[in-house]
């Protein structure tokens, strides 16, 4: 059976008989490893797409994924991007910073814009490299996200007590655009859209519920639609986000190292494949032993569950190679 | 008097900035600590009472409630923005002396790192307990936190990071900070930072929120 058919199973209820299924969240960590770095995988998708199939290779990953940086549709929106050798790409300017520049913000064309062109072009390759065997992540900012990328976290989150009316429209336009990144992407092959709304773990429920929640599930929806499966990224604790977000048919959830597996299985139910959660920074501290025993033993409790073994966010640059090595060979059975 | 201060702290507590402010809903129309604070001096009260008794009481609700995931970073930055609208009444105080601050910190995110919400909400909160907080910013090197620390002998030193990626570069600056100055105090804090990376880099505190940092500097006087 392929990768592909592997997920589908998984998202079908058939649990694969040898393995739980693995994908960390690889970025920096596959660019130095691929031999560059990540100016380069979050600037040339043909470098992005050359680690990641030498990850998918090396440390036998059940999937793909495009994910690099906040700033692909920022840069759509205006923004000036520098891509930093060993770093984040930097967002060099806000570009909203008034009410009016909310009102003027236009709606960007993803397919003319350099930064979401490449990360289009980079779904196209993936998917032709694999063939289509390997199911293929996109990804997206979250509505909050994308708000705070262009007007800043402190502004955004001033602007919905102050003006309401205003992150309201703003949180609207983002969500235009990212159906449209979206959609783009599954075009050119992606099989499940990441969305990544980090900020959202900062926010209490009420906020969320009244911004937030309502878009979520309209981008949700429209990925759904257009026939793919979504993947949810919210950095940090969301175990009191997770009750207002159990009926958002969100199909993978990923939850970083603070939440409770158990507890976020009991809050999202049966249905929600659960990714995560061991903490990047023992994957990257501690020896492939420790790993190995960590990772089977989630493993193996997550058995007959819809569930993925990965980290609970990114695996850092500085992590050991082996030490994936050991995550992958944990969620193996025999 | 003792009315004003509970009201002031109130408005710290909850957020409302002054009069003008739509936020909270609940309490629109009403003075906000900017309109209660000059109220407060106009009356009589001494500064530092008004400090102490109201600002400094609303913020350390705030941070207890903030630890304690009764509240969130919006809230917490509206309680800080009330906070500085009364501090800005007691501009004068502090500047002549009649208001003493309980000490000084120095606070920056590291080399590296340009995330400065996790560093700005410590330093407001900070500031909201009593103490002085000198901001160095965002991507701070250990030369320009070694040269404040000279500039400020005593001061604390507090070192911010949100990425796993900058973090590392905390052990360099805590390192440069203790040997140009010896004895200062060098505190970490920050999403990917724990109590065990603290002991490995050798550095004095680790705080986990905000408050953690506040209890801590507490007990230093």
């Amino acid at each position: 059976m392929t990768k592909k058919g592997a997920f589908q199973d998984l998202c079908n209820g058939i649990f694969p008989g040898d393995r739980t299924i693995f994908r960390p969240i690889l970025m920096h960590f596959i660019a130095r490893y691929a031999g560059g770095n990540y100016a380069r995988f979050a600037s040339d998708y043909r470098f992005l797409v050359e680690a990641n199939l030498l990850a998918l290779e090396d440390f036998d990953l059940d999937m793909v994924g495009l994910i690099s940086d906040p700033y692909r549709e920022t840069s759509a929106f205006g923004a000036r991007i520098e891509f930093i050798p060993e770093g984040v790409p930097r967002c060099l300017d806000l570009v909203v910073k008034t009410k009016e520049d909310v009102r003027n913000l236009a709606r960007p064309d993803v397919f003319k814009c350099e930064r979401t062109m490449d990360r289009i072009r980079g779904a196209e390759l993936l998917s032709k490299l694999t063939r289509g065997n390997v199911p293929v992540i996109g990804w997206i900012e979250g509505p909050m996200a994308e708000a705070c990328d262009l007007c800043g976290i402190e502004q955004f989150l001033m602007m919905q007590m102050m003006d309401p009316g205003t992150a309201h429209l703003l949180l609207d336009k983002c969500v235009i655009t990212a159906k449209d990144f979206a959609g783009a992407q599954i075009n050119a092959g992606c099989d499940v859209i990441g969305m990544g709304d980090a900020i959202c773990s900062q926010i209490d429920p009420f906020t969320y519920e009244t911004f937030v929640k309502e878009r979520h599930r309209e981008i949700i929806s429209y990925i759904h639609t257009s026939g793919a499966k979504v993947k949810m990224h919210i950095c940090g604790d969301i175990t009191h986000l997770l009750p207002s977000m159990n009926d958002l048919e969100i199909d993978i959830l990923d939850i970083d190292w603070q939440v409770n597996p158990q507890h976020a299985y009991e809050i999202m139910g049966p249905d929600v494949i659960r990714c995560g959660n061991i903490d990047p920074r023992f994957v990257m501290d501690k020896s492939p032993e420790e790993i190995y025993s960590a990772c089977k033993l989630l493993s193996e409790k997550e058995k007959g569950r819809k569930f993925i073994l990965s980290a609970g966010c990114e695996i850092i640059v500085t992590t050991p190679a082996e030490n994936l090595m050991a995550m992958r060979r944990a969620s193996l059975y025999n | 008097m003792e009315e004003i201060l509970e009201k002031l702290a109130y408005c710290v507590e909850f957020g409302k900035i002054n009069l003008a402010s739509p936020y909270p809903p609940d309490m629109r129309g009403q003075d906000g600590a900017d309109e209660l604070t000059k109220k407060a001096l106009e009356m009589g009260v001494p500064p530092t009472e008004v400090l102490n008794k109201g600002l400094v009481i609303g913020m350390g609700k705030v941070g207890v409630k903030f630890r304690e995931n009764k509240v969130f970073v919006p809230q917490v930055l509206m309680s800080a923005k009330a906070m500085s609208f009364g501090m800005a009444h007691l501009k004068p105080f502090f500047n002549d002396g009649s208001v003493v601050r309980k000490g000084k910190i120095i606070i920056g995110t590291v080399e590296g790192d340009l995330h400065d919400i996790g560093k700005n909400l410590v330093a407001m909160m900070v500031e909201g307990s009593g103490w002085e907080v000198i901001d160095l910013g965002t991507d701070v090197n250990a030369g320009k936190f070694v040269a404040a620390v000279q500039a400020n002998p005593g001061a604390v030193v507090c070192l911010s990071a949100l990425l796993t990626t900058t973090m590392v570069n905390m052990e360099k600056i805590g390192k440069a900070v203790k040997e140009a100055v010896p004895g200062t105090i060098v505190a970490i804090g920050g999403a990917p930072v724990n109590q065990d990376f603290s002991n490995k880099i050798g550095m004095d505190v680790y705080a986990p929120d905000p408050q953690g940092l506040i209890d801590y500097l507490g007990n230093l006087n």
